[in-house]
């Protein structure tokens, strides 16, 4: 088992909601940075899938996603984490780092790393299954003079 | 998007029979042909209520309306006919759920579009009957809702049970029902009653991501989550006799198992990858939608044909899990009555897909065409003597399977000729959502919902407590107004009604 500092298994405060839609629901998650919504946006889909209390911080996955803009970024953000979770290693996440951040350019780029464990029924309660991420009223704002940092995702379930 | 006051927006819709409505061109911009609705005046209300919300300031940016979302999908290249909207239509991705349209095959600019299709690849109802009636279930009822919910892996998380490995999961994805017949987890005559006799000839597993296979492998033979459920259901009336009887449904009482599942992370995987490339080739050879969500390709073009491949090996993929699952569901049954599922009747009735887009021939104004049929949450439903349906409904017509939803009724339908020329042979497919998730959650208690099944006489067993609020029957539209519209409508007509006595849920 790898071991962890104990910064790397301090949680964070959760900064995420789920509103009101028909069919699916939608995740509004905001930070003191857009770094830290789109991390927080992470933690609300898995929010839904589990108790996210009982998720242990027993191993660590690195991931990568690109996109042409934010709202494509956050989109393969969340289908890597999604992923994650569908396979191998089927991991569970109570925290994400995203350690780098490129929000700029032609490519913009995420990597971070993911911290939790393997889904394991019995231990983990089921939640709902998320089919995937959609672009569906896809808001992000992005407003550093007012610190107002907030993403909207409608996830398909 | 046109932006209108409520009212302004009613000059476009008018009522043409007590259950259709008609959507005129200009509702939205680029319509290339009308739209059109079938509901009755209870879902009438929920529908112009949608739209009303809609139209109030301040709702800019939010979800669009399903009529609004029925006369975009009609403003799409290459459509013909009408864009459909069934009784249970609401709001979906850039396609309603609900919604059906007809694209022309030879015409170069037609499209087709996984919104369309929908995430959840060939999700679709299956039907079993026994020889069992409701008095030899009851006393063993809850143990068998047991044995039922201890074979089925239900559920977020969970794995499927049927062994595979990579290889079988590519020959699964090319062969469909013929692969779960080769390795033995079902009858010859399944396949018969199943729609395409559960395999798609298209499928081509190599035009499908790693990412899609990898999604897919662990949860071959799972039922899932949502909506998805596995019930045992007693036949509660028979409306026609005759019909019934062509099914092996002889009286009330009668036990039947009806699964409803899809292409689980595989047909999702293959859907995101879809829409991730055709937002590439609408760029590159100009389409316009009214809306970004209806990414599309010509159905010509590279990105259509590949879709339409992966898409074919989704739809294997979901037969072959109904069947894993109709496997297990035999399992049960004969474990718990110690009896050869042989020996117990356990046939397949039906195996509808409702979400899913396929090459059929229609009549066009008087001229036969090939046509990509695309239906999201809609059913096919062909008219007795149809080619395509099997030699057992040659003279009843395709049986329809209509899941209701937690604790309701469920149907059985049969297509008629007036819905082959209305709506290209499709009918409703379910309940369709009347409460969002969240509003459900708050506004029902679990233990309620619970106590109110137990009245009924119906055992649940499901994996998400959560889940119980959200598919609370006060979540969904009324499964019995959906069917009734249908009928009155004419475009399916009423056959069998089935009711729960247990439950399985992820």
């Amino acid at each position: 088992m790898e071991t962890f500092t104990k910064e790397e298994l301090t949680l964070p405060p959760c900064k995420y909601e789920y509103l009101d839609h028909t069919a699916d629901v939608q995740l509004h998650a905001w930070g003191d940075s857009l770094k830290e919504a789109y991390e927080q946006c992470g933690l609300a889909m898995f929010g839904y899938m589990t108790e996210i209390n009982t998720v242990e911080i027993k191993q660590c996955s690195e991931i990568e996603a690109t996109g042409d803009d934010l709202d494509g970024l956050l989109f393969h953000f969340l289908d890597e984490l999604l992923f994650l979770f569908s396979c191998e290693p089927f991991l569970i996440c109570s925290k994400l780092v995203i350690t780098e951040f490129r929000t700029e350019g032609d490519e913009l780029k995420i990597k971070c790393k993911c911290y939790g464990e393997e889904f394991t029924l019995g231990k983990h309660p089921q939640g709902t299954e998320v089919k995937a991420i959609t672009y569906s009223a896809m808001q992000i704002i992005n407003d550093p003079e007012n610190k107002k940092f907030e993403v909207f995702v409608i996830i398909d379930i | 998007m046109v932006v209108r006051q409520y009212n302004q927006e009613l000059e476009y819709l008018e009522k043409t029979s007590p259950y259709c409505w008609r959507i005129k061109k200009g509702f939205q911009p680029n319509m290339n042909v009308e739209g059109v609705f079938y509901v009755n005046q209870t879902l009438e209300k929920l529908m112009l209520e949608e739209l009303r919300n809609a139209c109030r300031p301040g709702m800019a940016g939010g979800f669009l309306p399903g009529v609004k979302q029925i006369a975009n999908v009609a403003a799409l290249p290459g459509i013909v006919g009408k864009s459909v909207g069934l009784p249970d239509v609401h709001s979906g991705y850039g396609f309603a759920i609900g919604n059906m349209a007809a694209f022309d095959v030879d015409n170069p600019e037609s499209i087709v579009s996984p919104g369309g299709v929908g995430f959840d690849i060939n999700c679709g109802v299956r039907l079993l009957r026994t020889n069992l009636f409701e008095k030899d279930v009851l006393p063993v009822k809850e143990q068998l809702a047991q044995s039922l919910f201890d074979h089925i892996p239900v559920g977020v998380g969970s794995k499927g049970i049927i062994p595979m490995n990579a290889k079988d999961l590519e020959e699964a994805l090319e062969m469909g029902m013929d692969w779960s017949l080769r390795e033995g987890y079902i009858w010859a005559e399944d396949k018969e009653h199943c729609e395409e006799y559960g395999r798609m000839l298209n499928a081509d597993p190599s035009k499908v991501s790693m990412r899609a296979k990898k999604r897919g492998l662990p949860q071959l033979g799972t039922l899932g989550a949502g909506n998805h459920y596995a019930e045992i259901q007693v036949v509660d009336e028979i409306y026609d006799k005759w019909a019934a009887c062509k099914m092996g449904i002889e009286e009330k009482g009668q036990v039947c198992v009806m699964i409803h599942s899809g292409s689980r992370g595989f047909g999702h995987q293959v859907a995101t990858d879809a829409l991730v490339q055709m937002e590439k080739a609408m760029k590159r050879d100009k389409i316009e939608t009214n809306d970004r969500q209806l990414a599309c390709a010509r159905i010509s073009s590279q990105e259509g044909q590949d879709y339409l491949k992966s898409m074919a090996a989704a739809a294997n993929f979901a037969w072959v899990n109904r069947s894993s699952m109709t496997f297990l569901s035999r399992q049960a049954f004969a474990k718990q009555f110690n009896m050869a599922p042989d020996d117990l009747d356990m046939h397949v009735i039906y195996d509808v897909s409702h979400n899913i887009a396929k090459i059929e021939e229609h009549i066009v104004d008087g001229k036969q065409k090939t046509l990509l049929v695309h239906r999201k949450g809609s059913t096919r439903a062909f008219p007795p003597h149809h080619p395509l349906i099997p030699v057992d409904y040659q003279l009843t017509g395709q049986p329809v399977l209509i899941g209701g939803t937690m604790g309701t009724c469920s149907y059985v339908l049969t297509g008629t000729q007036q819905g082959m020329l209305e709506t290209f042979g499709s009918t409703c497919h379910g309940a369709g959502r009347a409460l969002s998730r969240a509003k459900s959650r708050r506004n029902l208690d679990y233990t309620d919902v619970l106590n109110k099944l137990e009245e009924m006489g119906i055992s649940i067993r499901v994996a998400s407590p959560k889940l119980v609020m959200e598919e609370a029957p006060e979540s969904y539209k009324n499964v019995t107004d959906v069917v009734n519209t249908c009928h009155a409508a004419g475009i399916s007509k009423k056959c069998i009604k089935l009711r729960p006595i247990a439950v399985i849920k992820g």
